[in-house]
């Protein structure tokens, strides 16, 4: 359950690395048991902000407080926050349950709540028991961490950060290096141990569709800034600008003009929409999924256009259909999703309901560029 | 084009056995001459341990032989715990001062063994430290340590550097991250770096004839004997010599090959 308490809260945090500015005034705040996800393309500045909260990188400038104290100069080692990392780095001179145990061993007796060093031992092993048991890894002990797959080894780090009950896990592309359908159980697998452990977990990932399926809340970033925070939901169907609505899915983006509330422009062609406080004649990213466009008769739809390619997805066909405005093979190419199938060279019509059509203000800070150090925050 | 390849096949091959031949003969027919009965070089009286058995009757030579063990033994380890240390350092700095430092270090080793003694030697006769074997030591265990530096370097640069994170992260301050992570990963370059170390010193002389005064070592002897007419004891404990530095570079080699498969 997420508890309304704002567990890590960052204000204005920047990092510069030399003369290049990573991370640009980003303000966050993270609740007790979310699993909240840092999700943005590779270089985005991800992996630093999740370090900042580690520790292991300092804050430009900008605040990292934890339960509202001030957490700049306080060491990893001191914070109730563990990591798995990109690369695993497991220690490979310790078999698993040493890799397991090492926080653990660190301990003094009292800490894990014992008296003498024989209870020690007997609590830690305990504990790593009950881990190896929650990652299903039982029976491996006694293994070199060298003979272990990618997915094991993911396993092991997962739990030789978990056992030591961190207030807060950070998880850098933890599945980044397995394949999609080891991928995919390890996704639920997670999900269900944050939920059954009610740890907050912070987690990077560059994989959409992993951040929607897993978290509570998600943080889109791109170019070091954060673009959009929200549940999956919303940021799925109320993207804030066209990067993210890109990023997210993959999305139609067409320019388009807003003639008034609830009227836009674009193709040439004039569409109800669902939008309201626009400037009258406002530059606008207009954004519509592949799933949202209806394929019609070829003369009733609002556009239309002819098939020029088809791949089937498993579920629904990618059609890719290309409009007719601006003469002949000159129109835009639309990504379409659908469950019924149109050879190729078939002319269609396309039809848009208003409340699947998203309009968007143009932003600044929409494109993978670096943005300039102006600075005025769009999310 | 095959007669062209088989040529230059049969001409490669012959190069090599010159090399190797050039190389070892020497080496093989001191050690023959190690096992000759007779004392003179010229004739071949037939096989004999003599030798041997007398190398380890001889007072002055065991007492080289304590010499050479303790110098590099001591040289050895202390020269690993500077190195070792030395390399982390260097690792953990910027690029920039620490290239300049590795630069510094390569240094000894590529200056010829004459001028390091020397110049150790005057440097202790500035400074009105006796020669002794604790000169030597301190020579030897200057002129080890590059080779541990460069042991242990690429390890750590191999290192996943999330490692040492990983250890801080788990509760370690940054003094046991060092014993408990980064050495432990490490220590295959120690070993090696080690073994490397022990081996300089087992076979310098140089530096040695410089540095100590009445203390010889195992080479020195081989020298001042040398100066006196060869007995066939000095080509046993040469071959005896030679064996051992053989030996440990083999280890060496196979530990370097093993840990690149
Ligand atoms: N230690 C560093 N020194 C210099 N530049 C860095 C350093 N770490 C990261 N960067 C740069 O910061 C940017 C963001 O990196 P990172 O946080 O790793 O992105 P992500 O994890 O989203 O892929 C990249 O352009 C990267 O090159
Ligand atoms: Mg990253």
């Amino acid at each position: 359950m997420i508890q309304d308490m704002r567990l890590i809260e960052l204000k204005g945090v920047c990092k510069n690395f030399g003369d290049t500015q990573v991370l640009h005034d980003v303000d966050l705040y993270i609740r007790k048991c979310e699993f909240i996800t840092l999700l943005g393309p590779s270089g985005c500045g991800k992996t630093t902000l999740l370090r900042i909260i580690g520790g292991f990188e300092m804050p430009s400038s900008g605040e990292v407080l934890f339960e509202g104290k001030d957490m700049t100069g306080i060491p990893p080692y001191k914070r109730r926050i563990n990591t798995v990392f990109q690369k695993y780095a497991l220690f490979n001179h310790l078999n698993v349950y040493d890799n397991i145990a090492f926080g653990l061993n660190l301990k003094t007796p009292e800490q894990l709540g014992v008296q003498t060093k024989k209870e020690k031992k007997e609590e830690i092993a305990r504990r790593v028991n009950r881990m190896l048991k929650l990652v299903k890894m039982e029976g491996y002990e006694k293994r070199s961490t060298n003979a272990l797959s990618g997915g094991q080894q993911q396993r092991i780090a997962i739990a030789r950060a978990l056992v030591n009950e961190p207030e807060v896990l950070l998880l850098d592309e933890p599945l980044g290096a397995l394949d999609l359908k080891l991928r995919k159980e390890m996704q639920l697998e997670l999900k269900a141990m944050q939920q059954q452990l009610g740890i907050t977990f912070i987690y990077v990932t560059h994989d959409q569709e992993e951040a929607l399926t897993m978290s509570d809340t998600i943080a889109v970033m791109n170019g070091g800034r954060i673009q959009q925070i929200g549940d999956p939901k919303g940021i799925y169907d109320e993207p804030k600008n066209a990067f993210v609505a890109d990023f997210i899915g993959e999305s139609n983006i067409v320019d388009g003009v807003m003639l008034q509330d609830d009227l836009v422009k674009f193709r040439d062609t004039e569409f109800q929409c669902v939008d309201e406080g626009f400037d009258t004649n406002e530059p606008v990213d207009v954004v519509i999924r592949p799933e949202d466009i209806m394929i019609v008769g070829e003369d009733v739809g609002m556009l239309s256009g002819t098939v020029e390619s088809v791949i089937f997805k498993g579920v629904h066909y990618e059609m890719m259909i290309r409009d007719e405005i601006g003469g002949e093979g000159q129109g835009m190419l639309w990504k379409v999703h659908s469950t019924t199938m149109q050879p190729v060279g078939t002319r269609v019509g396309m039809t848009i309901v208003p409340y699947n059509i998203h309009i968007m203000h143009k932003a600044k800070t929409a494109d993978a560029e670096p943005v300039s150090e102006t600075g005025d925050k769009e999310a | 084009m095959v007669r062209n390849k088989r040529a230059s096949k049969a001409l490669k091959g012959t190069y090599l056995a010159l090399v190797l031949a050039f190389l070892y003969i020497p080496i093989v027919v001191m050690i023959a001459l190690s096992f000759n009965k007779s004392v003179s070089r010229a004739e071949w009286t037939g096989f004999t341990f003599d030798w041997y058995a007398k190398l380890f009757q001889s007072k002055q030579i065991m007492a080289a032989l304590r010499v050479t063990l303790e110098v590099a033994v001591v040289a050895t380890a202390v020269s690993t715990v500077i190195g070792t240390l030395g390399a982390i350092g260097m690792h953990a700095m910027n690029t920039g001062m620490a290239n300049v430092l590795v630069n510094l270090s390569y240094l000894p080793m590529t200056t010829p063994d004459i001028v390091t003694g020397v110049s150790l030697m005057l440097m202790f006769v500035f400074a009105k430290v006796p020669l002794s074997k604790w000169t030597m030591i301190m020579a030897h265990i200057a002129f080890d340590t590059p080779y541990v530096l460069f042991s242990v370097m690429p390890k750590l640069r191999q290192m996943n550097p999330n490692l040492y994170e990983a250890a801080l992260d788990l509760g370690c301050s940054p003094m046991k991250a060092l014993g408990k992570v980064i050495v432990p990963e490490i220590s295959p370059g120690i070993v090696t770096g080690a073994l490397l170390a022990f081996t300089m010193s087992l076979d310098d002389f140089v530096i040695s004839y410089f540095t100590s005064n009445t203390d010889q070592n195992l080479a020195m002897i081989v020298y001042s004997a040398a100066r006196r007419g060869v007995e066939p004891t000095m080509y046993a404990l040469s071959t005896l010599m030679f064996v051992a530095i053989m030996a440990l570079l083999l280890l060496v080699n196979r530990r370097s090959g093993l840990e690149n498969m």
